[in-house]
């Protein structure tokens, strides 16, 4: 990608130079022909939660901040696996970690500075930290939970988070832990934590985003309706490695709450983009998948689909009973009820993610046909016939499909079971209350960051409370809790080296059958004939790269 | 906003009036006006048809698709025409009509038979309309009655009732109730009920329509009790109770008669609006405003899921509609009546 980009920008130069006018302007990406510049719509049917850096936590919002306010560390801009590659951002290199795992060095590049012409200094990085606590951004845990009197400074108790040293003079910052964490790597390269100065108001700025350091800058907000990331000049001189400088002179941002709308536009080209947070009406995927070939694709994230089934109540507290249902899962079902967008699976941690197991299922079958009769026995054999289950949804399609879908299956083994569907707005304060004690239901996580530990949260012992708990298996396995401390504290840039014993811990929890896990989702790549398909980056954690994309000629 | 709606017959009235019979009453006159009137005859003979399809939809479910209205099949495949075809294909688009005994008007996206879902969803639909309806004629009867013979405190407190209900408009409220009622149901103490239960959408719908019968009768009872047959029973020494039940209630029972098909079609579209919005009937329990809604999302690639019940949900309104717009022309053939719509 990065190869691509500076062809471009060389074509550009000697254009320049030769004053010719033929040429100007165009490159080529593959086989096809390619220019700079230029404006690019895309469609979104939900609008970000926040364009201030510093308070959105959500795909669309971190499509845009991801390109406009680089952190100290961030991802490499590639599709797949290759995407989820921590690379320098606007530290030089990837952070020095101690023995114990509790300190993090980095040192900012020189002569960095932002949108706004200002340079970039250390103490920059400690202020935008502080500016996410006080802005009460939804990820801050990450920093309260771990940097050395971050809690401290969120409870007012101090004026300034004691953990991170910044040095101005030599660019140095140094981050102490209160605990080791491997994956706070990752922390630091949330958009969150895309450097903004110091001196920016402790207020939400997303009608009028503040400078950072990125390809685009965003321009032009009007709230919930439109908005636009302009190219960042001063960045191309920066010359960060691996971070494109953006082909694309605007991408001009629309939201639309309308999808079939959206979709329709970008079917007939009036508009560049349908947002891949979006889900495509599943009425207009036959024609769009003969109509678009070539610029439609269904792209894996890393997420997990999965039924939890409470380990503490009746009548999953019964590993056959847990069992029965990984036998009469049938996964193909699922990517039917999904439209296409699922890939099946059985295992906790998905493609994409260190230690994902690839071998077959320990119980019933990834895609293949279930086996009713194996889990029809084991329901008997547990005495559990006739037993009343609530199996609990969401009203989002597909996902009350799924539930109902479950719920004809838990019945066809000898259950007798009933859905509860419930809004989607208090669905997971619903079942994360100990009061609701629900049996089982849908549950789904989509990744922060690519760590395992990520996922491996949703079955950590601590991590079960009586109010908005993830835990939902309320798994507490005295395995799972010693495997997670040893390797939640290896550094996310020793994460390989660890693979393995993930992939084990993961297979652990699949034969315990703690959660019934049936696929992976994926999201619509849709663009207009216009953009250059091929060389446009789907990224696995922030979708869309708007940086990569470039007009066809 | 709920207006008066002066409902007028556009029907021709009957070519003739029969000679008064010698001891002939009221609704034997009407019922004969009735039998003369086709068109409502037909058309209330098609809401039968529609309830007795219903009622026999577990006979239907067993005998004839072999499936049951929640059983999913979505990756079942179905013979049809001597070709195998998917039931529900990779792309998530459910079979269309077979026009065979399994899957004879499609399936929808998890697999389960139209069909059998329609006349399960009838039942239901009808059901809630049937109880809901009962509810409301019963308690607006009582409170309208009361508040019309009382006067004075009673009426001003239960015509204030009637206002603070009515100033909601009815869906909004319905939604209200049926949403919060769905997830924890309805606990009175000795009277519990469980969120997923046919009787909360029923009694948030004849909860919401009471005061679309309560004032009628409270107006007509208000003229009613300052009739002479009326002193004359108070001057016989008649208790307030036995003149309402004795005097009043007769009196009323044609403006009644008139209600029980309007507030029943009423009930029934409050019904599939509640549930289409996911207030009502809770899934996968169908219903034809739920049906509707599941089909909502497939429209252009699935028409038969959208078109299938709200088909029958038009049949059925319509033949209530007719059917009740004829017992009014029967029972009160010249005057106009004012019907809340």
């Amino acid at each position: 990608m990065w190869k691509t980009a500076r062809i471009a920008g060389a074509a550009a130069l000697s254009c320049a130079a030769v004053g010719g006018v033929a040429a100007c302007g165009s490159s080529s990406s593959g086989s096809t022909a390619v220019k700079e510049g230029g404006t690019a719509t895309v469609l979104m049917g939900t609008a970000p939660d926040y364009l201030d850096p510093q308070e959105g936590y959500t795909t669309q919002s971190a499509e845009a901040t991801w390109i406009s306010y680089t952190p100290l560390l961030t991802y490499r801009h590639a599709s797949g696996s290759q995407g989820t590659q921590l690379i320098p951002g606007l530290a030089k290199a990837l952070p020095a970690v101690s023995k114990d795992g509790r300190t993090y060095t980095l040192t900012l590049r020189p002569n960095l500075v932002f949108s706004n012409g200002k340079p970039v200094r250390a103490s920059d990085f400690k202020a935008t930290i502080e500016r996410a606590i006080k802005l009460n951004w939804g990820g801050k845990s990450f920093f309260t939970n771990y940097i050395e009197g971050a809690s401290a400074f969120d409870s007012g108790k101090s004026d300034t988070i004691s953990g991170i040293q910044a040095d101005d003079a030599t660019g140095r910052i140094t981050i102490h832990l209160t605990e080791p964490y491997g994956a706070f790597a990752n922390v630091l390269a949330f958009p969150a934590a895309g450097i903004t100065p110091a001196g920016t108001a402790q207020r939400n700025l997303s009608n009028d985003p503040p400078p950072g350091v990125g390809p685009y800058t965003i321009k032009d907000v009007s709230p919930n309706r439109t908005f636009s990331l302009v190219k960042n000049p001063r960045f191309a001189g920066l010359n960060i490695p691996d971070i494109p400088t953006g082909h694309l002179d605007r991408i001009k941002v629309d939201i639309t709450s309308n999808t079939q709308s959206e979709a329709e536009q970008v079917l007939q080209d009036q508009a560049d983009a349908f947002d891949a947070g979006d889900t495509l009406p599943p009425s207009l995927l036959p024609q769009i998948e003969s109509k678009a070939q070539g610029r439609f694709a269904r792209e894996p994230v890393p997420s997990t689909f999965y039924f939890f089934m409470n380990t503490r109540t009746k009548p999953f507290d019964n590993p056959l009973a847990r069992q029965a249902v990984e036998y009469a899962l049938d996964r193909r079902a699922f990517v039917r009820l999904a439209s296409g967008f699922l890939k099946p699976e059985c295992y906790f941690l998905p493609e994409g993610i260190a230690g994902h197991p690839t071998g077959s299922c320990p119980y019933g079958s990834r895609d293949g046909a279930p086996d009713l009769a194996k889990a029809k026995q084991l329901v008997k054999e547990a005495g559990l016939d006739g037993t009343p289950v609530t199996v609990w949804g969401e009203t989002r399609s597909p996902r009350q499909q799924y539930v109902e879908y479950y719920t004809s299956v838990l019945n066809k083994i000898g259950f007798k079971a009933t859905p509860k569907i419930v809004s989607d707005s208090v669905y997971f304060p619903t079942i994360g209350n100990a009061a609701s004690n629900p049996q089982t239901g849908f549950a789904d996580w989509i990744q922060d960051f690519p760590n395992p530990s990520d996922f491996y949260l949703l079955m950590d012992a601590r991590t079960i409370q009586p109010t908005n708990n993830e835990n939902f298996s309320m798994v507490d396995d005295p395995h799972v809790q010693g495997e997670l401390t040893r390797l939640n504290g290896v550094p996310a840039t020793r994460l390989d080296s660890v693979a393995g014993d993930w992939r084990s811990l993961d297979e652990y929890t699949a034969k315990k059958a703690y959660v019934a896990v049936y696929g992976s989702e994926e999201v619509p790549k849709f663009l207009s004939n216009r953009i250059d398909f091929g060389s446009a980056v789907f990224h696995p954690l922030y979708l869309n790269d708007w940086s990569t994309w470039q007009l066809k000629k | 906003m709920s207006t008066d709606v002066v409902i007028r017959s556009t029907r021709a009235p009957a070519r003739r009036t029969p000679p008064l019979a010698a001891g002939a009453g009221p609704y034997r006159l009407a019922l004969r006006r009735l039998r003369r009137d086709r068109v409502a005859l037909a058309f209330g003979a098609l809401f039968l048809v529609i309830v007795a399809a219903c009622l026999a939809a577990p006979l239907y479910a067993r005998d004839v698709a072999h499936t049951g209205p929640n059983d999913n099949h979505v990756t079942d495949v179905v013979r049809v025409g001597g070709a195998r075809r998917d039931v529900v294909s990779p792309e998530g688009i459910p079979i269309g009509p077979t026009w065979h005994g399994r899957f004879l008007l499609g399936a929808d996206q998890n697999g389960r038979d139209i069909a059998v879902r329609l006349l399960y969803g009838g039942r239901n639909s009808l059901e809630v309309g049937f109880i809901a309806t009962a509810i409301t004629m019963l308690v607006a009867t009582l409170a309208g009655g009361v508040a019309g013979y009382r006067r004075g405190a009673s009426d001003a407190v239960l015509s204030r009732l009637f206002d603070l209900i009515w100033a909601y408009p009815a869906v909004l409220l319905g939604v209200a109730l049926g949403t919060s009622l769905a997830l924890g149901g309805l606990n009175l103490g000795l009277f519990t009920l469980s969120g997923r239960s046919l009787l909360v959408p029923a009694l948030i719908i004849g909860f919401v329509y009471i005061p679309y019968v309560a004032r009628p009768v409270r107006s007509q009872v208000l003229s009613l009790r300052e009739r002479e047959f009326v002193d004359a029973a108070r001057l016989q020494g008649l208790g307030d109770m036995r003149i309402l039940a004795s005097e009043i209630l007769p009196n009323l029972a044609s403006t009644l008669i008139v209600f029980v098909p309007l507030m029943l079609a009423n009930a029934i579209l409050l019904e599939a609006g509640l549930s289409y919005l996911g207030a009502g009937i809770q899934p996968p329990n169908p219903s034809w405003g739920t049906m509707i809604g599941d089909g909502i999302q497939l429209l252009p690639t699935a028409l038969h899921m959208t078109l299938v019940p709200g088909a029958m949900l038009v049949l059925a309104v319509l033949g209530i509609n007719v059917l009740g717009d004829g017992v009014r022309d029967a029972l009160d053939p010249h005057a106009p009546t004012r019907l809340p719509h």
